[in-house]
């Protein structure tokens, strides 16, 4: 046991900086972009949520200035779209942990542990699995105390240069979804409803991004 | 001969078990001014409104311009004009308004002056646009009198259109009907307490009492029949009590007070008995015939 | 022609009556404090709606738009509408004879049957005037001030954000069923009050039957299933169905015509009770 503890951590020592180099190149990949803006088309589907797919517009400034105008209702997972990018970035806030070898997207990626330093803070866990040849984030995943664990995955295409995606899915954990009783006055149902079932246990947002207009603002 | 303008033949109506017309049967007369009597439950009411097919008998029929008002029911309404028991209006709307929301379900072509007109001449000229819950008891018969009268109808059931009024009004509503029967020919039903109201107005008449009609027929001739009662206020009741006996042995003598006398006389023979009494040196302070309609109505209820 | 000249007397009394008014100024009254509490903390109350999904979910756009402000208020108001209908309507006839005219109306050259059927108009055209108030007070006035955007409905069945574009039309339609089921508790109370000389009784039995049945079909037991359907209740939110996805259109259309049925019945009622009364009042 103690062997392997060992073996562990000399590990760690060696592939921990390894870690920390794969990070270090998505963020300078990232830090390239200092302004976009892009058309965003967002479809969900969500257990016991009906919507249609919608049109929004997104404009990104750096550090982390996001803003986004949508056609109408846009469904967005409440963590994952840009806490990601935003904790990246502030290095001393995570211990960055070489976890492994995995296949993505069938590109051999490798997977990162992202510890938050602040054990009292919002995002409990983080990790990515990243194309080191591109320095491409091609899934993530981040467990929030209050949110649960939201997964993404990326898709790039022209503006993979920039390590911008053209299509971002993500992963919703939806169990704990319920229609609130009381609310809903179904007065002209004719039948007692039987509790609507939340088959699904998770839900997916998929946004398909074009028109990138890279640092032109 | 006149024409039938009404025949009521054997109309009964029971409200539950409450008998309120047994068997009540008359006619009118083209040009008639009809008198409708009978005491307050004796079936008047409900014989008028089964007349204006506000009430379906239950058995027996009812002619109004020669056709049965349950098969013509509009077209003899459209030429009858009447009020029943006190005129209802919508207390919210005012005079015109009253007016003019009826003349619409009228046949006829009613306008603004017509209804103007027809306001002023009974007496609410100046009062068109005041609503109708300020009226006084008075001007709210008038307007009922104005909203019978508008369209011009051939047949008016007036149930009790003087009260209220003052007697001013009265002699108005007089003068009134007897216009519409002299000068326009319409034939009048009219329906009242007041008994000495109906002798002077109508022709012909019907009594009902107790669901049942009593009698009916010319009001004179049926007047003329009986007696009249004359009251005499003398200088010496027993001296004048002794002479009429003397002439008239059988005859019936009522003591009112210590100076009056009540006693049946025929009309023609009045003259002479003041004659006797004055010859036998009896002073005579007043001499009067009593109401004798009065007299007949109560006679023919009580039988 | 004197059909109509019925109608239109019917609508004038209707409209100089001082009470037909309390109807529009209690909408206005109710609806202007719901947009101003909507106003003040409308977020508060979708928050309410959305908890359950706003763990994971966040609601981007204009969510607290015109669209969602009218749709609150109709379903506030789904109970209290009726009464300001049944308040006008239920006074027709029986007012009437509390007042004494229809002693006066009934002697006119129209037929009971025409008379009765221009009442029932009549209480149609007030019904239509009332929705449309509530149409402009709840929908344009909540678009003026809380702007447009995607409709978000809580169904029993999960939550649906209806498309802006698709939103005009869903209230139009659910409009022109509102009026019909509207107008149904109108000849309600029109016949009932041909039963009556009482100008209040049939005022309070309409509402009375209104609330019973509310109450039955919002009581969540299997014992009231067979009768559900049948209930004027049941079928008067049936404006609901409109924004649900995909359309019941086959619900919508069985609402429809058990509202038709219903107007059918009671007018037919109305006329025979009518036809058959004596007037002694």
């Amino acid at each position: 046991m103690l062997r392997l503890f060992i073996l562990l951590c000399v590990s760690n020592m060696v592939l921990g900086q390894d870690a920390n180099k794969t990070v270090a190149s998505v963020i300078s990949q990232m830090n390239r972009v200092k302004n976009y803006t892009v058309d965003a088309r967002i479809k969900s589907d969500i257990p016991l949520i009906k919507i249609l797919p919608v049109k929004a517009k997104i404009e990104f400034k750096q550090p982390d200035e996001i803003k986004m105008k949508t056609q109408g209702i846009a469904i967005l997972p409440k963590k994952g779209f840009t806490d990601l990018a935003i904790m990246l970035k502030n290095k001393s806030s995570y211990t960055a942990i070489f976890t492994g070898y995995e296949v993505v997207q069938k590109i051999k990626t490798e997977s990162i542990t992202l510890l938050p330093s602040n054990d009292a803070g919002e995002i409990v866990l983080a990790k990515i699995w990243v194309n080191t040849g591109e320095a491409l984030i091609l899934k993530s995943q981040i467990t929030t105390r209050t949110n649960g664990t939201v997964v993404a995955d990326y898709l790039y295409g022209k503006q993979k240069e920039f390590g911008l995606p053209d299509e971002l899915t993500f992963s919703v954990d939806v169990k704990k979804f319920k229609i609130p009783k009381g609310v809903v006055v179904d007065i002209n149902r004719t039948k007692t409803a039987e509790e609507p079932k939340n088959q699904g246990k998770m839900g997916t947002i998929h946004i398909l991004f074009s028109n990138y207009s890279i640092n032109s603002l | 001969m006149s024409e039938k303008i009404i025949e009521i033949k054997s109309i009964a109506k029971k409200f539950g078990l409450f008998e309120a017309v047994k068997d009540v049967s008359f006619h009118v007369n083209q040009g008639d001014v009809f008198g409708f009597l009978g005491p307050n439950g004796a079936g008047k009411s409900t014989t008028i409104r089964c007349m204006l097919s506000l009430i379906k008998p239950d058995s027996g029929s009812i002619e109004i311009f020669g056709k049965s008002i349950f098969k013509h029911r509009n077209e003899i309404l459209s030429r009858t004009g009447s009020i029943i028991e006190k005129p209802d209006f919508y207390k919210y709307l005012s005079a015109y308004k009253n007016l003019e929301i009826f003349s619409r379900l009228s046949r006829v072509s009613i306008g603004k002056k017509e209804i103007y007109n027809m306001l002023d001449f009974v007496g609410l000229g100046g009062r068109e646009q005041d609503k109708f819950s300020s009226f006084s008891h008075g001007m709210k018969q008038r307007l009922g009198i104005a909203q019978t009268l508008l369209h011009n109808p051939d047949l008016i059931v007036l149930d009790e259109p003087t009260t209220g009024l003052d007697p001013q009004g009265i002699i108005d509503i007089r003068n009134l009907i007897l216009r519409l029967k002299n000068e326009q020919h319409k034939t009048v039903i009219l329906s009242s307490h007041n008994l000495a109201e109906i002798e002077i107005i109508c022709n012909r008449m019907v009594i009902i009492n107790k669901g049942v009609s009593v009698v009916e027929g010319d009001v004179k001739a049926l007047m003329n029949n009986e007696d009249l009662v004359v009251r005499l206020e003398l200088s010496d009741k027993d001296k004048s009590k002794a002479v009429i006996l003397s002439q008239y042995p059988n005859i019936q003598i009522t003591d009112i007070n210590d100076t009056s006398i009540e006693l049946p006389m025929e009309k023609s023979k009045i003259s002479e008995l003041n004659k006797d009494l004055v010859q036998a040196g009896i002073g005579i302070f007043s001499i009067e015939a009593k109401r004798k309609l009065e007299d007949y109505f109560i006679k023919m209820v009580n039988a | 022609m004197i059909f109509i000249k019925s109608i239109y007397n019917e609508v004038i009394k209707i409209a100089l009556k001082p009470r037909s008014y309390l109807g529009i100024a209690a909408i206005t009254v109710l609806v202007g404090v719901i947009l101003f509490a909507l106003k003040s903390d409308g977020m508060s109350i979708i928050s309410f709606v959305t908890s359950s999904f706003e763990q994971t979910l966040s609601f981007e756009g204009n969510v607290l738009n015109g669209n969602l402000v009218a749709f609150i208020i109709l379903q506030m108001l789904i109970v209290q509408i009726p009464l300001l209908i049944a308040l006008v309507t239920g006074d027709l006839v029986s007012g009437e004879a509390a007042m004494g005219t229809i002693r006066l109306l009934l002697t006119q050259p129209i037929s009971r049957t025409q008379l009765l059927l221009s009442k029932f108009m009549a209480g149609g055209i007030y019904t239509l005037i009332v929705i449309v108030w509530l149409g402009f007070m709840s929908v344009i006035m909540g678009k003026m001030l809380f702007g447009t955007g995607d409709l978000m409905v809580l169904n029993s069945d999960g939550l649906v954000i209806l498309q802006e574009a698709d939103v005009n039309w869903r209230y139009l339609g659910g409009f022109l069923v509102a009026f019909l089921a509207l107008f149904t508790v109108s000849s309600l109370s029109i016949c009932l009050s041909c039963f009556t000389d009482n100008s209040i009784g049939p005022i309070v039995t309409t509402m009375s039957i209104i609330l019973l049945f509310t109450i039955i079909g919002t009581l969540d037991v299997h014992v009231f299933d067979s009768v559900r359907p049948f209930l004027l209740t049941t079928h008067m939110a049936s404006w609901r169905s409109f924004f649900e996805d995909p359309l019941p259109i086959q619900d919508i259309k069985n609402s429809i015509l058990i509202l038709l049925i219903h107007n059918i019945l009671l007018i037919s009622i109305s006329i025979y009770v009518f036809n058959k009364k004596d007037i002694t009042a």
